[in-house]
């Protein structure tokens, strides 16, 4: 047990913790509780806390706002293929950098995060008309190579981290009883380094879900992710249509902040490994 | 204990630097060279060698954009540094309720910056926002941050502290957990107080997450396109545009690439030039273990 506070500073690090909780909180609650209100209630000041619920907004997204789901659709196989991609990519790079050394390798893993610093909006420029000629522009394909590279560094070194904690003994003992470096890695390794997949494909997913330049610069219609179709109708909303628009921003956001909360165990871990170690 | 790579290691890293090189290195190789020529939708290239730099340097947008990058990078960061090393050391000591409490500073994380800039924005309503009414009632006047882009930059800058903090929170935290329990019992010990434990404890062990946090956050926040672009456009009359927004507004609507890339190169330098001390760190401690 740590000594105890004194009256005051216990009642100013409970304020300090409720502020904290509504700042992170209070925007999120507003928006679910938006989706569920009735047009005129939702700006009325102050705001009503307690309301009749209703699913109106929600019966309209689905009849008026077809074309939602379908982005819903396009971020989910975006995000999953992204998190597949980085994951097989950063689980092979990350064996090679824990159990390999030399001049080269080492020099090509500062590279590995070096790059990784470019600011994404810069490579947006020449990757255009290469896109389009390599009739890439507006595919899944594209936004899940764009995703997983922007993550690959990290997650090869979150991946190098778990790695190094396998003693290497153990990969001794299996090529003793004859087993080839690759059912080494992919029998054997690759079951013992899953807390590191899950931490890193976390970070990968909810990226991919979420992020809007890429989208926004190389999608225009087919490929058309959730928060592009969200940032449009936001634009394009007149008076009336506010509820429509914060259920759909729920539907999108509800199952990422779920994932997030219940595997906050994983991204401490990830990060453990990856940033501060690192 | 580790082996001198053979061939097949290199089999096993290729994906992971075909990956690399296809998105991220050649394409800014090649912005470099676009850099040096002018073209635009349609044309070829025109070598021009530093007229693109010259250009940009002598345009007041362009340092106006810069300066903006500037205060609001600065402001973010900071801010946000202190106030998640307030949280980390708080939940580190034990909070009520802790799974639910982390669970709740962890949710914005999660949140995509289009919903955010959406939230704050309807919030932030001179006319309709429950908070920019509650301000106006304090009697702090009407935050129109259409108009001024001053209180614009200052809502990007909140939007983008909101976001980032639980990623701040959450490396200062594994830090903390990494310290070694023993030195603060020992410190108790020894008739330490609360404020020495943790200025004599705490801060000088948890300095190089400190660092790695906030180099991490001066890169991100360095790069901010999406809530500024969808908050203001960078207006009103392009004074509130940050770097990669006046690069956008360049290369995708004036379609003047040179600029575009000779803005963008900079942005390299500069994202190079705050990682420089991270890499050099991360260099020393692969050679050395």
């Amino acid at each position: 047990m740590r000594s105890r506070l004194s009256l005051p500073a216990r009642l100013a690090r409970g304020l300090f913790l409720a502020v904290m909780l509504a700042w992170s909180v209070g925007p999120i609650l507003f928006i679910v509780m938006s989706s569920f209100k009735r047009q005129v209630d939702i700006f009325v000041y102050p705001p009503k806390l307690v309301f009749t619920p209703t699913i109106d907004n929600y019966l309209k997204l689905t009849t008026q706002w077809k074309g939602f789901f379908d982005a819903m659709g396009n971020s989910l196989i975006v995000a999953l293929g992204a998190t597949v991609l980085a994951g097989v990519v950063s689980f092979l790079g990350g064996y090679a950098y824990s159990r390999y050394r030399s001049r080269l390798t080492l020099w090509t893993a500062v590279y590995m995060i070096a790059v990784r610093v470019l600011p994404p909006i810069v490579v947006t420029l020449p990757l255009f008309p290469v896109v389009d000629r390599l009739g890439l522009g507006d595919t899944h394909i594209l936004l899940v190579l764009l995703y997983a590279t922007f993550w690959v560094s990290l997650n090869t070194m979150i991946m190098k981290n778990f790695f190094d904690q396998i003693p290497y003994e153990l990969d001794e003992a299996a090529y003793v009883d004859g087993a080839s470096e690759w059912q080494l890695v992919h029998r054997i390794l690759a079951r013992l380094t899953l807390q590191g997949m899950a931490a890193g494909s976390i970070f990968v997913f909810v990226f991919a879900w979420n992020e809007y330049l890429f989208a926004m610069i190389f999608t225009t219609n087919r490929a058309k992710t959730a928060p592009l179709i969200l940032s449009e109708l936001m634009g394009a909303v007149d008076g009336t249509e506010w509820g429509v628009l914060f259920a759909g921003v729920t539907l999108q956001l509800v199952p990422v902040v779920l994932l997030v909360t219940l595997a906050r165990r994983y991204l401490i871990a990830g990060l453990a490994a990856g940033a501060v170690k690192g | 204990m580790h082996s001198r790579p053979r061939l097949t290691t290199w089999l096993y890293l290729s994906p992971l630097h075909l990956l690399l090189l296809a998105i991220l290195t050649a394409p800014s190789v090649y912005v470099f060279w676009l850099s040096l020529n002018e073209s635009s939708y349609g044309t070829g290239l025109t070598f021009v060698g530093l007229d693109n730099y010259r250009m940009v340097f002598s345009d007041p947008y362009f340092w106006r954009a810069a300066v903006n990058t500037f205060f609001v990078v600065n402001g973010v960061v900071y801010v946000e540094l202190v106030v998640a090393l307030a949280l980390a050391t708080q939940f580190a000591a034990g909070v009520p309720l802790r799974g639910a409490m982390f669970a709740c500073i962890l949710m914005p994380y999660a949140i995509s910056e289009v919903v955010a800039v959406l939230v704050w924005k309807m919030m932030m309503d001179p006319s309709v926002g429950a908070i920019a009414r509650t301000i106006e009632g304090m009697g702090f006047g009407m935050l129109n941050w259409s108009a001024s882009p001053t209180i614009g930059l200052t809502l990007v800058g909140v939007i983008n502290v909101w976001t980032h903090l639980p990623f701040t929170f959450l490396m200062l935290y594994a830090g903390l957990l990494a310290i070694d329990p023993s030195l603060y019992e020992a410190a108790q010990i020894d008739g330490a107080t609360r404020w020495q434990r943790f200025t004599r404890i705490t801060l000088p062990l948890l300095v190089p997450t400190i660092l790695i946090a906030l180099i991490f956050r001066l890169i991100f926040a360095f790069r901010m396109f999406s809530e500024v672009w969808l908050l203001t456009k960078g207006g009103p009359a392009r004074l509130s545009e940050v770097l990669a927004v006046y690069l956008y507004q360049h290369g995708f609507r004036y379609g003047d690439f040179g600029i575009a890339s000779a803005t963008g190169w900079l942005m390299v330098l500069g994202s190079l030039l705050l990682a420089s001390v991270f890499l050099f760190a991360m260099q020393r401690s692969m050679r050395g273990a």
